[in-house]
């Protein structure tokens, strides 16, 4: 290495060099055409390597009838098929002491993504301490999604839910909630018979990181 | 150097001597622990059938009249009820047809209302293969159970005279023992009825109420008690073979057989009584 | 006809000196060939350990041979002991042949699918002769080749061997230890058990962090093949396992090996002027040549390391749990623990910090290390703050290994986490290993266990008793651990384990439940 670098500037140092031959030019040219190749070629790799799904493959709209729906202030319901659990926050969980001031909420339902924000576990309902719960590393989250303790550093993800009446027509909708980023918990208006869940886009849950909730 | 080649001599002995073993256990370890991975097989499946297959066919596969057919019964696994439907192949694969794919039409002479719904994943169920393949391992476990039962007919279950209906027979000493077996046994059958999905037997002792044992003693003395028990221990047995004599509130009052009376022996009936006072 | 015609100089030889002499002359000729250069007498003088003569003819199969060309021709008489190297440069060598050679057999009975990949490991355990003991030694391996390649690293930071001129060495070897983790770990995914689904999970997840979300989550997809494991991520893991990763493995093992050699052994630190490279000029006076004394005790660790995996297998067991379930995560599931340290950082803070650019920093810090690091002197005596630095980086890389296990502030409800301890979700456990006979039907108190009728039940109970009584009594109190035992089907019992408490707040009853089935045949504890 250090003869390398010891030779070097001796050559460079020739008089009669001229700044860049016709042979040099054209060398240079020929290497950075492979070096666009190449880096073409590592493109068209990385588009080869990454996996495309079917429609509905991964995620697709899930209708949900009323009936299926838990009451309010119940305990979440797991839907499998879908990969989330839906939530129905009435006023004693709107009341809960142990949310966090920075993420108020509303009454109505949340469809959370079942996921532990953390390191993709599936977390369980602990009905005997009332939240979720994860069994790798231990992050808690309320039943509206919120996080509480553990390791993971934001709110759990929703699914947008539509809430729809006999005619199909849509009454309301998760919206981005203004103030934290999340999505909202959607009420039930009257006259609706179903919701529906579509899993194929997902609000990531605000970054939530100091112990015990909060920003 | 002398020492590496005399324990290098001595290695090769070892690792000679240990394969030689291995080769020698091999055969019987292999058999060993294809048993031991079926039996698993068979607890993944219980786990599954409770989750999944309880609700209409019955805790222990026995079948709910006008819901769904008893998969614990004698011609399942004589061959008869494979003959009826026309199926050529093993009971292995027929049953885990019928669950990886349901049954989209009834089979002929039956006549339940509901469908068996396709559990396999490949056919759009919610099951794995290997799922499907648990659960028929643990239906397939009740072949000695069903064909036991139907050698042995139902109308007694042991040796001896019939308690009878009446509510003071003076009965013999009961043994607590062997009253929680007899209690579990598929021969008396309670607990086909009297379970509770994720604690167990309803008799036991549990967050909201006392065990049976207790709970005995408080109904003879409620003032609506309508029976002739006088104590714990007759209002048990006037329980078991004169139900109706007193309904507890909330519960309907056909279910529980009459037979019992003339099926259990005064021993049994003991034994039964002095399992449940046992539980307070 | 022609075929007399053909000429052969054999018989011309045997005609002009007699078949025996012509046959042993050949026979001569053949082995010195396929020794490239090491005659039948020069074989025999080796093994007789007779001095060799001049020139020395046990030195032509280094120059003239294949193998042995990158293999030095004698070592410093320094470098003859177990210090300083312990020999962890060539054991991981040798663990990484053994790897490849027990890795390939196992792979004629694999299929990399999700419908098979389960049931193969059944078949290997149960129904190929030998399949468990490969499967057991494969792990085994795998885990100790882990191990050894670690302290290999904090080897030659210990003895200051990756100072000038040795830097590249360093650098190749710690790129070295990333392909050793990324083989192990790329590994585990294969059997495809609840164990594999989890711990990968965990680890891929980490790679999800990478800022910005597009590239975190573009490698995230390239990884699983898919949002979530299945088909595709358990094809891409196999190929890296068996494919990719040997394949960077054995170009990175050429180019630090070759490194080594160039510059040879480093001496031992005491042994060296301050800022002097000694390790090529040996004397002829300190020469340990290859043939006879070292060719014979790399043969013998050879013999002797696998005589300790055969035996070893006999004991340790690779764990094999229930088949891979997208759907339930078990309790306490981790990633292996060469990677508890990453998750105990994790366990510290953001995901993005913590996962990424601390691990980042530091292990480019590493790579770099002998660049930045240029203090003249491989003595400890002046070296007190390196060797301070490497003890306390080695104590850190402990006890953030202690927090990434479950031990470590991952608590679910303490009444899930007493039942746990009697029914784990990632091993047997207690209750599976009793003895199934002794679980006698019935209805136990935890409290009353004195009274139990059998000892395996005592045992049990007694331990349920104490789990329950560490439980702190300050949200809930009053617990009551009730054991039932049924009988479900023939051999198969239904154990239902719960646990009753009253709420102090309000007065109000709670309980959890677990059910476990478990039958007569199922013998937990073969070493899952």
């Amino acid at each position: 290495m250090t003869d390398a670098v010891a030779e070097a500037p001796a050559e460079s140092a020739a008089p009669e060099r001229l700044p860049l031959t016709r042979r040099e030019f054209l060398n240079y040219l020929w290497a950075m055409s492979m070096a666009v190749f190449m880096a073409g070629g590592g493109g068209l790799t990385v588009w080869f390597l990454y996996p495309r799904f079917r429609e509905g493959e991964f995620g697709g709209v899930f209708t949900v009838p009323l009936g299926e729906l838990p009451p309010a202030d119940a305990p979440p319901k797991e839907f499998p098929e879908g990969r989330f659990w839906i939530s129905n926050i009435g006023a004693g969980v709107e009341q809960d002491p142990r949310q966090p001031e920075d993420y108020p909420l509303q009454q109505g339902l949340r469809a959370i993504y079942k996921v532990c924000t953390h390191l993709g576990c599936l977390y369980k309902w602990i009905e005997a301490n009332d939240r979720f719960e994860c069994p790798c590393h231990g992050s808690k989250f309320l039943q509206t999604g919120t996080r509480i303790d553990g390791p993971a550093r934001r709110n759990l993800d929703v699914f947008p839910i539509e809430v729809i009446d006999a005619g199909g027509n849509v009454l309301a909708r998760t919206e981005p909630s203004l103030n934290s980023q999340e999505g909202t918990a959607v009420p039930l208006p009257d006259g609706a018979i179903a919701i529906r869940v579509d899993t194929g886009r997902r609000v990531t849950g605000a970054s939530n990181s100091a112990p015990g909730g909060g920003f | 150097m002398r020492w590496h080649i005399a324990l290098g001599t001595v290695a090769v002995v070892v690792i000679v001597v240990v394969l030689a073993y291995v080769a020698i256990t091999e055969t019987a370890r292999m058999e060993s622990f294809t048993n031991a991975y079926d039996s698993r097989r068979i607890e993944v499946g219980a786990a599954l059938y409770e989750n999944n297959c309880r609700t209409c066919h019955g805790p222990q596969g026995e079948g709910i009249p006008g819901v769904a057919p008893s998969i614990n019964a004698p011609d399942l696994f004589n061959g008869e009820r494979l003959m009826a439907v026309g199926f050529s192949g093993t009971l292995y694969d027929y049953i885990e047809g019928v669950v990886a794919y349901g049954r989209p039409v009834p089979s002929a002479g039956t006549s339940y209302p509901q469908r068996m719904p396709t559990w396999g994943q490949e056919f759009g169920g919610p099951l794995r293969q290997d799922q499907v393949d648990a659960i028929v391992s643990f239906i397939l476990n009740w072949e000695d159970q069903a064909l036991a039962a139907a050698g042995e007919g139902t109308v007694t279950l042991g040796e001896g005279e019939a308690v009878g209906v009446d509510v003071g027979v003076s009965l013999p000493e009961g043994d607590p023992r062997a009253g929680a077996s007899l209690s579990q046994s598929a021969q008396a059958g309670c607990s086909a009825c009297h379970e509770l999905a994720a604690v167990g037997p309803a008799w036991a002792a549990e967050a909201s109420q006392p065990g049976i044992g207790e709970r005995a003693g408080q109904r003879v003395a409620q003032s609506d008690y309508s029976g002739e028990a006088e104590t714990a221990g007759q209002y048990l047995l006037e329980s078991i073979v004169n139900p109706y004599a007193y309904v507890v509130e909330g519960f309907d009052a056909s279910l529980m057989p009459r037979d019992y009376g003339e099926r259990l022996t005064a021993q049994e009936a003991a034994d039964l009584i002095a399992y449940m006072l046992s539980l307070r | 006809m022609s075929i007399f015609n053909l000429h052969l100089p054999i018989l011309d030889e045997i005609k002009e000196h007699g078949l025996k002499t012509t046959v042993r002359d050949r026979s001569v000729d053949v082995v010195t060939r396929l020794t490239s250069g090491l005659s039948p007498s020069d074989i025999r003088s080796i093994l007789r350990d007779d001095p060799p003569g001049r020139p020395n003819p046990r030195l032509k199969p280094h120059s003239e041979g294949f193998w042995l060309h990158m293999k030095p021709t004698y070592y410093h008489q320094l470098m003859d002991g177990v210090y300083p190297t312990f020999r962890l440069g060539w054991l991981s060598t040798f663990f990484f042949v053994f790897e490849i050679i027990t890795g390939v057999l196992l792979m004629v009975y694999y299929t990399p699918s999700p419908a098979f990949a389960y049931e193969n490991m059944l078949t290997i355990l149960g129904n190929v002769p030998f399949g468990r003991l490969l499967r057991d030694m494969h792990r085994l391996g795998a885990e100790l080749m882990v191990a050894v390649v670690m302290l290999h690293a904090l080897r030659t930071f210990l003895t200051g061997s990756y100072k000038k001129p040795r830097q590249f060495t360093w650098a190749t070897g710690m790129i070295l230890l990333l392909v050793t983790w990324l083989l192990s770990f790329s590994g585990y995914l294969l059997p495809w058990d609840q164990l594999s689904l989890w711990a990968v999970t965990i680890g891929v997840s980490m790679v999800e962090a990478i800022p910005p979300e597009i590239v975190g989550q573009t490698v995230n997809l390239l990884a699983r093949g898919a949002p979530e494991f299945g088909a595709n991520g358990l094809l891409r893991w196999y190929l890296l396992h068996v494919v990719a990763m040997p394949l960077v493995g054995i170009i990175f093992f050429g180019v630090h090996y070759y490194k080594v050699i160039h510059h040879g052994h480093s001496l031992p630190p005491e042994d060296e002027e301050v800022g002097e490279d000694t390790a090529k000029r040996v004397p002829t006076d300190t020469r340990v040549y290859f043939f006879p004394t070292i060719a014979t005790r790399e043969l013998f660790y050879t013999v002797a390391l696998t005589a300790m995996m055969v035996v070893g297998s006999l004991f340790i067991h690779a764990p094999l749990e229930p088949h891979a379930d997208p759907l339930i995560t078990p309790l306490h599931s981790t990633a292996p623990w060469y990677f508890l340290w990453l998750q105990g950082m994790l366990k510290l803070g953001d995901k993005v910090i913590w996962g990424l650019i601390v691990p980042g920093v530091l292990i480019s810090g590493l790579l770099v290390l002998p660049y930045i690091e240029v203090g003249p002197s491989r003595r400890y005596g002046d070296r007190r703050i390196g060797l301070t630095a490497g003890a306390v980086t080695t104590l850190l890389f402990a006890i953030l290994s202690y927090m990434g296990s479950p031990w470590y502030a991952v608590q679910t409800s303490a009444e899930q986490e007493a039942v746990a301890e009697l029914v784990p979700e990632t091993h047997p456990g207690p209750l599976r290993l009793s003895d199934w006979n002794e679980l006698q039907v019935g209805t136990y108190d935890a409290s009353a266990y004195e009274a139990a009728p059998t000892e395996a039940l005592h045992d049990l109970l007694e331990e349920f008793d104490h789990e329950l009584a560490r439980i702190p009594r300050d949200e809930r109190t009053d617990h009551e651990g009730i054991m039932v035992i049924e009988n479900w089907q023939t051999g198969l019992k239904k154990i239902t384990l719960r646990v009753l408490w009253t709420t102090v707040a309000d007065g109000n009853p709670g309980e959890y439940s677990q059910t476990l089935y478990l039958h007569e045949d199922s013998n937990y504890g073969q070493g899952e």
